[in-house]
């Protein structure tokens, strides 16, 4: 009767017989026992005796226990039965050891966690949310000069290659920029990148998006794609906003389109938030320009090879044709799935790296295990004596391994989302967002669910296999066997917690040293006050039409003085470049200096200048050592005027002063009225070098940063400073930056470095505390006996302590040697990013190795206080 | 005596079906001792291997049962059919009846050569 809904329902119906066992089996006994009753009714009544009436009756029915049993099996489902017996057991097992749980769990979850956030990582590089059709189809159009591999091209070459190559099915040109987006409230910076109309129909992001795109583009309209994150953050998710316009760095543009969410562009780094098509942004005719990175769409059917010796083809007519742009430059052809995998090949490393960590996380874990189930040789060998199979106990051991595993992933995996959330704080400081598309998805729980029942093989099966492997006879009566077997596993294991200790040194040594150096460089005379309370708003009125020289003098010299006169600001300054900038402070004037003898006889030196006004000074903090600072009289039309560093005047004036003396910047000659302090122009680890303060009136710029130091309370001087913008001309477009800001910004890489180095040292000494606690556990247990009999003549809790911790102290001693040794061959790859420590400091070896003793001495104290509790009588009895 | 025969897999059920069709509400072992006796003592019917095959039954929802009391006094289980009993009873006879047919034409050329 294989009627599928009818079988449907008796499953049902047998779960549902998992849920009242005892209920079911009572009833079915009472019927059994009316059965029976009947039977032996109707044997009497044909003249048995009762006796031989019940015997008759049982022989008919096919034994009591036989058909309970049957009836049983029929009545739910045996394997769930097995499998809930099993589950409870382990729970229960589980339970009963809570420290044992808690670190096999931390450990695993520790192990998973890491693996799984790499995995991600990995994942998104590869640009897993690449929403292109055919990714595999798209090739990156590149060239090769004399002068080595270029990868941009101007339009024009684009549409050449579009046009001539009949092995693509089209070309698309990218180029990325930042625009600004001004809303009603603010003004932001945001990435964008001016496309090629058929970016989009070419990409197959969007069907409907695509042609809408290259239409409009033709048209030469002014629009914009905006993506679904922008959409989402500054329009509130307005449904209504395709059609309208908004304002882009001073100009109006219509949105036609919200790129489909997790679209971010072509580089998995950096998201863009808007496209432009380039025929609106001009210089689209001008074959010279090379601004675009180009892709390309292969036909169907087209190989790469065939591709490439075409475009190749095309590259030597366009040197033919174009010899003053295009001599010696070849064109070919890379998949572009293939340049993003080799890109992605450190993440790869990464995860050969977590893979490797997640071993050990599962080697300590089995020692752990071990350790344990040595405790329950005697459990299991009398569950083999009854009768158990060796199948069914390895069964119940693994399945508390698979309920370890189980809440390790899910903790792992809480444990990668928090990691994701940290990714901001990760990245470093920019005025764009930076950073990977990581989120927890059905990819990333596949992975930890695989990855976690593979540990559950490394880490359960071989304890669970040795712990069933027992000579139960032997271990009945002498709760011990094997010890011979296990020697070398435990000489293994020992090699294993040695390694793991000394990598543990290794890295924190490395942690020592990067430490010391942020905190040298922390201490570094920047050249400024650091203690002040620092806004910068860097101001852009460049951006903006109508803004002449003299408008945008007016326009810095308002907001100045109004931003002096807000409450709660002490200092306000200005000036064409904020000090510290890694990209911003690198701009020269050409300088000559009458008199001195430039290097090697050059008429002109490239000197970094900054031009400030008369306020710089004092807001900074930059103490003039000599002369004066600017005044309101270093005008436009009065007498041209220079500042000059420290270091500028001793390399030019050695033993003399540099006032009053005169040099020539970009031709202009100036007078030198003071000399400042050095102060740091890029970095902070910089060297001191010369550099060149002109006053701003003379030197007027059409962008400046305003410096305020305005209090504790930045926030409150952020707000008074919008109203003061809005009031001045809210069209003009500013960035806000903190001293905080630009500190994270600056020490961004060092401080890098310590989570980094000092993060993996911290997991690798607590992975070697677990294994080496797991080896003197197992050792422990391996020697009740032992410590009974030495107990028993006369040895103290003391010397038993002593005894144990010898043992694991020799471990991590050895462990700590090998590490600091491999230290001293290693950190001198550091060197070069360590500042005012050496590689060889002999107080971060110190505190490196007093550090892992000391974890190791914790780590083995829990099992020798248990081994000093061992009661001798006991210990002894047991046999 | 000949030689009981064992019960063909699958065929308890249909004779579960048909019994209670035939009786109404039974007990398990006044249905034991029906089949029993129905097969005029030819089959081995082990009583134990009844209850297996009601219970399957009760789960797919061919019969119930509730408790009641027997002739003699006896509490006891009773089954009876439910409405999809009786349909399946139906048509598994057909279909019985079918296949015996089918297998009756193979093995009649073979009795009389």
């Amino acid at each position: 009767m294989p009627n599928p809904a009818r079988r449907f329902r008796a499953i049902c119906s047998r779960f549902a017989g998992l849920l009242h066992m005892d209920h079911g089996n009572d009833d079915f006994t009472a019927e059994l026992e009316s059965h029976v009753a009947m039977d032996v009714d109707d044997g009497i009544r044909t003249g048995l005796a009762p006796d031989e009436a019940r015997r008759q009756a049982l022989i008919r029915l096919g034994g009591l226990e036989q058909t309970r049993q049957t009836f049983r099996e029929r009545r739910s489902l045996p394997w769930v039965e097995i499998l809930i017996r099993d589950v409870r057991y382990g729970l229960r097992g589980l339970a009963k050891n809570p420290g044992f749980t808690t670190v096999a769990v931390l450990t695993l979850a520790l192990g998973i966690g890491v693996t799984s956030t790499i995995f991600a990582v990995a994942d998104a590089a590869l640009l897993r949310s690449w929403p292109a059709a055919e990714p595999e189809r798209l090739v990156r159009i590149v060239a090769n000069t004399p002068q080595g591999p270029d990868d941009l091209f101007s339009y024009p070459e684009s549409q050449d290659l579009a046009a001539q190559g009949k092995s693509l099915e089209g070309v698309l040109a990218y180029s990325r920029h930042s625009a600004i987006l001004h809303t009603a409230s603010e003004s932001r910076q945001l990435v964008d990148e001016v496309v090629s109309p058929n970016y989009f129909s070419l990409l197959g992001t969007d069907p409907k998006l695509g042609p809408r795109f290259l239409a409009a583009a033709k048209n030469h309209e002014r629009i914009v794609v905006i993506s679904n994150a922008v959409w989402q953050r500054f329009f509130g998710a307005d449904p209504r906003l395709v059609g309208k316009q908004i304002s882009l760095t001073g100009r109006s543009f219509t949105v036609i389109g919200i790129a489909p969410p997790g679209f971010r562009g072509l580089m998995p780094f950096v998201p863009v938030e808007l496209w432009l098509p380039l025929t609106t942004w001009g210089g689209e005719n001008d074959r010279g320009s090379r601004d675009f990175e180009l892709l390309g769409r292969l036909r169907p059917g087209v190989t790469a090879a065939e591709a490439r010796a075409e475009i190749d083809t095309i590259g030597r007519r366009m040197a033919q044709d174009y010899p003053a742009l295009n001599r010696g430059r070849t064109v070919s052809i890379v998949s572009e799935r293939q340049r993003l995998r080799e890109a992605a090949a450190p993440t790869l490393l990464m995860m050969i790296a977590v893979g490797m960590v997640l071993l050990i996380c599962c080697a300590n874990v089995a020692g752990l295990i071990l350790a344990r189930s040595d405790g329950r040789r005697k459990e299991i060998a009398m569950r083999l004596a009854l009768g158990a199979t060796r199948a069914r106990l390895i069964r119940q051991l693994l399945t508390e391994s698979v309920l370890l595993a189980a809440g390790s992933a899910a903790l792992g995996l809480l444990l990668a989302v928090f990691l994701f959330r940290l990714q901001p704080a990760l990245m470093p400081p920019s005025k764009v967002a930076l950073g990977l598309d990581l989120h927890l998805d059905a990819t990333l729980i596949l992975f930890t669910t695989v990855s976690s029942m593979l540990a559950v093989l490394i880490f359960g099966l071989s304890p669970a296999l040795q712990a069933t492997r027992v000579d139960y006879v032997a271990a009945l009566k002498r709760g011990e066997t094997g010890a011979d077997r296990s020697r070398r596993r435990v000489t293994l294991r020992n090699a294993l917690v040695v390694v793991e200790i000394a990598l543990a040194a290794t890295l924190l040594t490395a942690s020592g040293l990067v430490l010391r150096s942020l905190l040298a460089s922390r201490r570094i005379d920047l050249g400024f006050d650091r203690q002040r309370d620092f806004v910068f708003f860097d101001m852009e009125p460049n951006l903006v039409a109508g803004y002449t020289p003299a408008r945008t003098a007016a326009f810095f010299d308002e907001v100045e003085t109004r931003t002096a006169a807000l409450p709660g600001v002490k200092h306000a300054g200005l000036a064409q470049r904020v000090l510290l900038s890694e990209t911003e402070g690198a701009v020269s004037k050409r300088v000559s200096i009458p008199g001195v003898q430039l290097p090697q006889d050059q008429p002109t030196i490239p000197v970094k200048f900054n031009a400030v006004d008369g306020n710089y000074f004092q807001a900074m903090g930059t103490r003039i050592l000599e002369g004066r600072a600017f005044a309101i009289t270093d005008s436009g039309t009065a007498l041209k005027v220079a500042v000059i560093s420290r270091n500028m005047a001793n390399r030019f004036w050695p033993g003399g002063s540099a006032l009053g003396r005169q040099i020539v910047v970009d031709g202009t000659a100036c007078i030198v009225v003071g000399v400042a302090e050095d102060a740091k122009i890029n970095g902070p680890r910089e060297d001191p070098e010369p550099y060149l303060y002109l006053p701003f009136a003379q030197w007027p710029s059409n962008h400046a940063s305003l410096i305020v130091d305005g209090g504790a309370d930045s926030r409150a001087l952020i707000a008074a400073e919008r109203i003061v913008f809005q009031s001045a001309d809210h069209n003009v477009p500013y960035e806000v930056r903190t001293i905080g800001y630009l500190m994270r910004q600056s020490f961004w890489s060092d401080q890098t470095l310590v989570g980094f180095v000092g993060t993996l040292g911290m997991l690798a000494i607590f992975l070697g505390a677990i294994g080496l606690y797991g080896v003197i556990a197992f050792i422990v247990n391996r020697r009740t006996r032992e410590i009974g009999i030495r107990m028993a003549f006369g040895a103290e809790r003391r010397n038993i302590v002593q005894l144990m911790l010898r043992q694991g102290l020799a471990l991590a001693g050895i462990g700590a040697c090998v590490g600091l040794v491999a230290s001293l061959l290693t950190t001198r790859f550091l060197a070069s990013v360590l500042y005012g420590v050496k590689p060889t400091d002999p107080l971060s070896f110190a505190a490196s190795a007093i550090f892992v003793v000391l974890v190791a001495l914790a780590a083995c104290w829990i099992p020798a206080r248990r081994a000093a509790s061992v009661d001798p009588m006991q210990a002894l009895r047991v046999e | 005596m000949a030689e009981k025969a064992d019960v063909w897999q699958g065929t308890l059920a249909l004779m579960v079906l048909r019994t209670l069709e035939t009786m109404g509400p039974q007990h398990g072992y006044g249905l034991a001792r029906r089949i029993e006796q129905t097969s005029d003592q030819l089959l081995a019917l082990n009583y134990g291997t009844l209850y297996p095959a009601l219970l399957r039954l009760e789960q797919e929802g061919f019969i119930r049962s509730r408790w009641g009391s027997s002739d003699n006094n006896r509490r006891a289980k009773f089954y009876e059919l439910t409405e999809a009993g009786h349909r399946q009873g139906k048509k598994a006879i057909a279909e019985w009846e079918q296949a015996t047919e089918i297998l009756a034409r193979f093995l009649r050329p073979a009795a009389e050569a």
